[in-house]
């Protein structure tokens, strides 16, 4: 019997100029106890079509449909049907606390005490996966973490006792480890409870790790339709196999390592060089777990550096003290060999270090056009370089300042042009505002505002985690081709290692405030050695059923929500670490250094493997 | 936090100091002596003037006026030398606070209501009305307002009295004058903050888990909703509590904002002071109060304050 059952759904939206159809005649199923996956790009009609299930739908929009039923009833939300949304953050209420927010759930569901529904809700929490429920249910949403916040969205979905949870891109702001818990946790309670999931995502790698039938969807419309294993080993559409193809990243790969080689002439070029910024030993500590302690780290004219690693592992930090928006607590800054100094590094460095930041929206001044931006940031870069050796040349000439200023100008503009053309955009969008560019368009605005200074140094935080599969596609190849082609280098940080796999070349996997390994992107991808390497990669589920089923969790995070304990003695990783030995727990690795890879474990110390000849060749000890 | 309190507290006595400084001058810059009356020869304000210490340079005065007001001691009023300064506010203030504190209540629970209704009534010209005459309300000074309530309700219908505050129903016209500005206000925060709040994602995952409507305004998007609205009513409230020179001198009602009125015609030097000292206190007062209240109904500051503590 199935459990929800849609047939013929149509949405129109009406608008000044009449109606657009948004959903055009979709039907779907979700049996008893199943999870169906329903895939599609962002923005094609997915969570509108969801909504229109729940009925929780505006008053603009018009829905039709022959049947849509819960268990052979009208759907009711908070009754037959629950929904989990993408951002856990804004769905809870930021002013009310946990506790009240599960107890009313309950309460609203079925009569009983304040009491017995308090009782309730800490063994939802419980079955969620939170320790301790008694304590959360004190606190207030921005007290927990993204992960956990996740749960108690779900023990909230779970206090209705539906008989279908829609699940909407339940685990997309969330790094690759959490996703995985999260992801099992779900599976456990579909088990457990005998629940029906539909889970809607734009991930092929989810859909492929949950959902037993999937339904991809695009523009509105289903376009294939099966169960898993045959929607992703043998896609009809060609829809879908663009999708799947995305998702496996097979445009980049080819294109990528290789043509480094070329484009530099040999990688040893590349490593030869000397490099262009460098860190050493850097420490930043905020209060309590937050910061980077004891970082290194090199970038090389010409390279993609990635540093990867969960939210809180300090990428961001590292990021900052690069551009001088921090300033570290100890440790050297070098900037081609020469030492930055503290105070007057801003001088030195100005322009010459570059940021794509990671939400297009907010990072764009609405009120600027284009060219105003990239205008600005040309004449923030100040004359020094940028405008360059002719202004300096100007300067004591008795040219009318007016011609002068002119041609100053003329070479902006030829240069916007010019900017806007390498990042995919046309020269007549300089003109207009941010506000009639989509995302990834936004994104490529703010790539050019970045480059258009020419910068030694690309610094890319989390640039296309709000991005779309497609997008995120569309800007990761943009990136990649305009530093092949220029050569600048390049910082990328990611909590995606499945992006950052595909578009470095080497990599800094980041844990608790420290690299804990560093080698070739090739090499660590495929081949890591360092346990917390291997959890992230295992983690990320693959566009393949048979192979994505069996990913793994790792281990709980002490979710006392104090941090990874930067302060704590001993290797930041030992309390999750399923190889962690005696001396894990006392003492910080050092970082041992084998043929350009430098992993932070004891696993490869002497004192493990014992003392090696000269010519000895380590191989990964997991 | 604790931090920030002290901070607000000095800056606020330090704001006292400039309002009774710069009080205490202009005031005699106004032209004319606090004796001088018809038939009173110039000898005579003379003499009183120098009883009252005025022929001394003004530095001085000003000094010891000063050291007074430190002591607490507010002096006494000239146009009537047997009262005190602070006697005559221990008589005013409580009426003035009577009808600002009913204003308020009724501002606020009206201004609430009508901006609740104005953002979620599905019937449109129920909306438009409501914001309609809240422009209005807001638009009409209180003087007109109140001279319009006068001539209506107590010189044409004879229904309510128009002056004094001998029963409940005095209060009315008056209460209602003060009320409408105030009203219109808040019902219009109300209305837009609300309609912002009930487009967040947490209102539709409250109606995703089957909560009523009245379950999330009033328990989910109203408790966020306030908060600016509160940032509007400290400082309204302040200004209901400190007395209307116009609505108490058309309805006279013998409160603070009279006695402000008369003091400033009759040239009263301590009575001008302390009334300017006294509602500078109030205001200052009420702010800090209405900014730490805000602060502590954040739960993220208040958490911030906790750990800060522990």
């Amino acid at each position: 019997m199935s459990v929800l059952d849609v047939r013929n759904l149509s949405v129109q939206y009406l608008t000044e100029n009449g109606a657009s159809e948004i959903i055009k005649d979709i039907s779907f199923k979700v049996e008893k106890g199943e999870i169906a996956g329903l895939v599609g790009e962002s923005g094609s009609g997915k969570s509108t079509a969801m909504l229109a299930v729940m009925g929780l739908l505006g008053d603009r929009a018009v829905i039709r449909a022959d049947q849509i039923t819960v268990s052979k009833e009208k759907p009711v939300p908070g009754k037959n049907v629950a929904m989990i949304f993408q951002d856990s953050l804004s769905c809870l209420n930021p002013s009310v606390k946990i506790g009240r927010q599960i107890t009313e759930t309950v309460r609203a569901r079925r009569k009983c005490s304040r009491k017995e529904a308090e009782a309730r809700a800490e063994e939802l929490l419980d079955m969620a996966g939170i320790r301790n429920p008694a304590l959360r249910m004190r606190q207030y949403p921005f007290e927990l973490s993204g992960g956990m916040r996740q749960r108690v969205v779900l023990a909230i979905a779970l206090a209705c006792e539906p008989d279908l949870i829609i699940a909407d891109e339940p685990t997309t702001a969330l790094d690759a480890l959490v996703q995985a818990q999260i992801l099992l946790l779900f599976k456990r309670i579909v088990r457990e409870t005998e629940t029906s999931m539909l889970l809607v995502s734009h991930d092929m790698g989810v859909t492929a790790a949950m959902c037993s039938r999937v339904y991809v969807m695009h523009e509105g419309q289903i376009v294939e339709s099966g169960a898993a294993e045959d929607v992703f080993y043998s896609p009809s559409e060609e829809y879908t196999k663009r999708l799947l193809n995305d998702a496996r990243g097979d445009s980049l790969s080819g294109y990528g390592h290789e043509s480094i080689e070329n484009a530099a002439g040999g990688t040893g070029d590349i490593y030869g060089k000397a490099p262009v910024f460098r860190m050493e030993h850097v420490t930043k500590i905020f209060d309590e777990s937050e910061g980077i302690r004891d970082l290194s780290l090199e970038i090389r004219k010409g390279e993609i550096l990635a540093l990867v690693g969960e939210s809180g592992s300090g990428k961001t930090t590292a990021a900052r003290i690069l551009t001088g928006i921090l300033k570290e607590d100890g440790g050297t800054l070098y900037y081609r060999g020469n030492e930055l100094n503290r105070d007057s590094r801003m001088d030195a460095f100005a322009g010459r270090v570059q940021m794509v930041f990671q939400d297009p929206y907010a990072s764009l001044n609405p009120c600027l056009t284009v060219r105003e931006a990239l205008e600005e940031a040309l004449r923030a870069a100040g004359t020094r370089a940028v405008l360059s050796p002719e202004t300096a040349e100007h300067a004591g000439h008795p040219e009318s300042r007016s011609a002068h200023r002119n041609r100053e100008k003329g070479r902006m503009e030829e240069k916007i042009d010019r900017m806007l053309r390498l990042t995919g955009l046309s020269p007549e969008d300089a003109d207009r505002y941010p506000g009639d560019f989509s995302g990834g368009q936004r994104q490529r605005i703010g790539i050019a505002r970045a480059l258009i200074v020419e910068p030694e140094i690309l610094v890319c935080d989390e640039a296309l985690s709000s991005l779309d599969a497609t997008t995120r596609e569309q800007i990761l190849e943009l990136i990649f081709r305009i530093q092949r082609k220029i050569g600048f280098a390049c910082l990328f940080i990611s909590h995606d290692i499945h992006v950052v796999r595909r578009i470095s070349d080497r990599i800094g996997v980041m844990y608790g405030g420290r690299i804990v390994e560093k080698g070739e992107t090739k090499k660590i991808c495929s081949d890591p050695w360092h346990p917390y390497t291997k959890q992230l990669i295992e983690a990320v589920p693959e566009p393949d059923p048979l192979r994505a089923a069996k990913i793994k969790a790792a281990p709980l995070k002490d979710s006392t929500g104090d941090g990874k304990g930067i302060e704590q003695s001993g290797c930041p990783f030992a309390g999750r670490c399923g190889y962690a030995l005696e001396c894990c727990g006392k003492e910080i690795p050092e970082s041992y250094l084998f043929e350009g890879r430098e992993v932070s474990c004891f696993l490869y110390s002497d004192r493990h493997s014992g003392r090696r000849s000269s010519d000895y060749k380590m191989t990964s000890q997991i | 936090m604790l931090r920030y309190t002290w901070k607000r507290i000095l800056t606020g006595i330090f704001s006292l100091f400039v309002l009774v400084t710069v009080t205490f001058f202009l005031v005699r810059i106004i032209p004319g002596s606090p004796f001088q009356r018809g038939g009173v020869s110039e000898q005579v304000v003379e003499t009183i003037e120098q009883e009252y210490g005025l022929n001394e340079p003004i530095m001085t005065q000003y000094f010891s006026y000063l050291g007074n007001v430190v002591q607490g001691d507010l002096g006494i009023s000239y146009q009537d030398p047997a009262t005190q300064v602070s006697d005559i506010i221990a008589r005013a203030w409580p009426v003035t606070a009577s009808i600002g504190i009913t204003a308020l209540t009724v501002s606020v629970l009206l201004g609430t209501g009508l901006g609740i209704l104005r953002a979620v009534s599905k019937r449109r010209w129920l909306r438009e009305v409501i914001s309609a005459g809240g422009m209005l309300a807001a638009g009409i000074p209180s003087f007109a307002a109140a001279i319009l309530l006068l001539l209506v309700f107590s010189v044409k219908l004879k229904w309510l009295p128009a002056s004094g505050l001998l029963s409940p129903v005095h209060y009315i016209l008056p209460v209602t004058a003060l009320a409408l500005y105030p009203a219109a206000m808040i019902a219009r925060l109300v209305g837009n903050t609300l309609d912002g709040e009930l487009q967040k994602d947490y209102v539709l995952f409250a109606r995703a888990k089957g909560l009523g409507k009245g379950q999330i305004i009033f328990t989910h998007a109203l408790k966020n909703a306030y908060l600016p609205v509160l940032n509007y009513i400290g400082p309204a409230s302040a200004s209901l509590l400190t007395g209307s020179f116009v609505i108490e001198s058309i309805f006279t009602i013998p409160g603070l904002g009279r006695e402000f009125v008369s003091s400033i015609t009759n040239r009263d030097y301590t009575l001008i002071l302390g009334l300017t000292i006294f509602m500078g206190t109030v205001v200052i007062v009420v702010n800090l109060f209405t900014d730490l209240l805000c602060a502590w109904l954040d739960p993220q500051t208040r958490r911030a304050y906790r750990e800060d503590r522990a």
